[in-house]
């Protein structure tokens, strides 16, 4: 009776909606230099238990998506200027803080780029979680913290009942991003959004972690959105992949299509870009040019100073077009352009092929087509 | 020889086999205990908080021990007959000698003096500690327009003359016979602007920092974020700011006092005692102003001393 009482009855979503539905999500940060569209038109949709990884470079809008997503923008300066995005059926972007709030940590998680500062310092480990757990659950401060260890102890962390009364100064960065992550999980909740969890950590770490990451989601049967700049690691933990650049989403649909058979030049310039044996002693061949500034972005394709297939028509923006699963911002890919694209296809099937050669690429390796 | 010079062995037991790691055997030290390591060292900040507490102890503890009330005037000693000297010097039965005129112990006035001098310096800082964390907390997490409505506000505070206005008050609430608790809340309601301004910058780079996005993200309440985990991370100026102020309030009373418009001037208090002597000093009679004037630059020299300790004990970044 009161179980019913306490929870209004929410009408069960439909089994084939998505958990997840962003759609033209728009934010914009006013400066005293200009308008900052850190974000201007990403799409995506995310369906329950799937992983999504979104790429690109410092200040394409991936962590600003993130933010978004987790209404953690600060209000002015920034500003959620349009789109939606439909979390079990609710736009995350309109809810009233008060929901938003009931929804953070215990529907959605977020695990934030620096572990050695994203812990209170002057709180310990354990007290931290249980304040996440007690938040969101009718639980006694002595059940909390009882979940906080199990918690730890199911982030791999050794003898959580001590560590539980440690403070983060105490840990290490690896010990403190588990204890992020312990965090997040300690409500199970139905997506995880990790922000670059890997970039501030040491390359051993780095794998343990992602490991980490991959076998919670794949026990829990939670929705991952992995924001990171490693095309590697999203081949190995991700389903599906979403490029961006310049704040816009360039290049979207499942791991395998995207990376085996890019669409966008700046997809197939990323690839190109990444290290492999073949070219073990070579310069890294880098996409030319730099971002542009948000100040002043390019009329039309905002990659197109930087594309070496850029002509005429890329003064003009392209719009996201849909080719079945596949969504790409490219002129190239428009009906018409037959020879152009024949020339780049010939390219990204090269870099493709340099990187499935290359076998210190397992990630690739493994997505590589059965011949 | 082997007796004479211990092994490192013998000094440094090994561990018994099997009770514990390295890692186990460490203590996890929290920001108050670390703080308290560092502060102990601090030799004149110790001799200062001892000083401080001895104050606090005559002042609250010594009125019920001395035999003399101050009010009350003091019975003729033996042997002084008609001719009294207007006032005694520190003696026999008067350590630190009577006042002229009534004849009143200034041991008992100078302790008691203490008590309303001490309870206006600590509850003043203490209510304005509580008012400036919590205004500049608000201004500085929210930002935007409660920012800018709560820091001029500030702003108008710090720019009055604050001794001026507390005469004016003091004068204009208490009618020219101040209660100490209408001094009191004067400085406490005027003296926080200072500490909100402090509090507001700590909180504004504070609020930059992702444990407050993480906070945040797993949906802590503002009220919650603001006064669980920013604000014990701001602890350390506001005690230090509160520190000092002490000795700014009691100075601060001692003045109004002596101006005859703070604490009502029948009730002993250090600047009532110091305004009393005022007259009688060219009869001669020092002891008079010497010893609430003593008691006031210990204090507040023992206060501020305590302050530098802290600030150096509580700042996380100090490697004493």
């Amino acid at each position: 009776m009161t179980e019913a009482l306490a929870a209004p009855p929410r009408p069960s979503p439909a089994p084939d909606q998505p958990l997840l539905d962003v759609r033209g999500l728009k934010t914009y940060f006013h400066t005293l230099d200009g308008v900052v569209k850190a974000v201007d038109g990403v799409d995506f949709t995310l369906p329950r238990g799937g992983t999504i990884g979104i790429v690109g470079e410092s200040g394409s809008g991936k962590s600003v998506t993130a933010y978004t997503l987790m209404r953690l923008i600060d209000i002015p300066p920034g500003e959620i200027a349009g789109g939606q995005a439909l979390f079990e059926g609710r736009d995350l972007l309109t809810l009233p803080m008060g929901e938003m709030r009931r929804i953070r940590g215990n529907d959605i998680a977020m695990i934030f780029q620096e572990p050695m500062t994203s812990l209170n310092p002057v709180f310990t480990i354990g007290d931290q979680i249980a304040e996440a757990v007690k938040l969101h659950q009718r639980v006694n401060d002595r059940e909390a913290m009882n979940r906080a260890i199990e918690a730890l102890r199911l982030v791999g962390i050794a003898a959580p009942e001590r560590r539980v009364k440690q403070y983060p100064h105490e840990l290490s960065g690896g010990m403190r991003q588990r204890a992020m992550i312990a965090m997040a999980l300690s409500c199970e909740p139905k997506l995880l959004i990790a922000d670059e969890p890997t970039t501030a950590l040491d390359v051993t770490i780095q794998a343990q972690i992602l490991e980490l990451i991959k076998a919670i989601q794949e026990r829990t049967g939670a929705a991952l959105i992995l924001i990171t700049h490693d095309l590697a690691v999203v081949a190995e933990v991700c389903q599906q992949i979403v490029v961006m650049y310049a704040g816009r989403v360039v290049e979207s649909g499942l791991v395998t299509d995207v990376l085996l058979r890019p669409e966008h030049p700046y997809t197939q310039g990323l690839l190109n870009s990444m290290p492999s044996d073949k070219k073990r002693g070579e310069r890294l061949t880098a996409i030319q040019g730099v971002v542009p500034s948000p100040f002043r972005l390019p009329p039309g394709c905002k990659f197109a100073p930087r594309c070496v297939y850029a002509w005429d028509r890329c003064q003009e923006e392209p719009e996201l077009l849909a080719s079945g699963e596949r969504l790409v911002r490219c002129w190239l890919q428009a009906p018409g352009e037959t020879a152009r694209r024949a020339r780049f296809e010939a390219d990204a099937a090269a870099t493709v092929e340099a990187l499935l050669n290359d076998e210190s690429e397992p990630g690739f390796a493994a997505e590589s087509p059965p011949a | 020889m082997a007796t004479l010079q211990p092994s490192i062995e013998e000094l440094t037991p090994a561990p018994a086999p099997g009770t514990a790691d390295y890692e186990v055997s460490l203590v996890s030290l929290n920001q108050w205990q670390l703080a308290w390591r560092r502060f102990r060292k601090h030799r004149m900040a110790m001799i200062g908080t001892g000083l401080f507490f001895a104050i606090i102890l005559i002042s609250f503890v010594g009125p019920f021990i001395v035999p003399y009330d101050p009010l009350s005037i003091s019975t003729p000693i033996k042997g002084c007959g008609s001719g009294c000297p207007p006032s005694f010097a520190p003696g026999n039965f008067h350590p630190f000698g009577t006042t002229g005129g009534l004849q009143r112990d200034i041991f008992a006035l100078v302790i008691n003096g203490g008590r309303l001098s001490l309870l206006i310096g600590v509850g003043a800082s203490m209510i304005s500690a509580v008012i400036g964390a919590v205004v500049g907390g608000v201004a500085g997490y929210f930002g935007s327009w409660w920012d800018g409505i709560l820091m001029r506000i500030c702003d108008v505070l710090l720019s009055l003359p604050l001794l001026f206005v507390i005469l004016v008050v003091a004068n204009f609430i208490g009618q020219g016979k101040g209660d100490w608790y209408t001094v009191l809340l004067v400085f406490a309601l005027l003296g926080w602007a200072g500490l909100a301004r402090l509090v507001r910058s700590v909180f504004l780079s504070l609020r930059g920092e992702t444990f407050v996005d993480a906070a945040r993200a797993v949906g802590v309440p503002s009220r919650r974020i603001i006064f669980k985990h920013i604000l014990p991370n701001a602890i350390s100026p506001i005690i230090v700011a509160t520190t000092l102020s002490i000795a700014a309030v009691i100075v601060g009373e001692a003045f109004v006092s002596y101006l005859g418009f703070g604490v009502n001037p029948l009730t002993p208090t250090w600047g009532n005692v110091l305004s009393n002597a005022q007259n009688y000093l060219s009869q001669g009679n020092w002891w008079w102003a010497f010893f609430p004037g003593l008691f006031i630059v210990v204090t507040v020299l023992a206060v501020n001393f305590m302050g530098d300790g802290l600030r150096d004990a509580l700042d996380p970044r100090s490697r004493l």
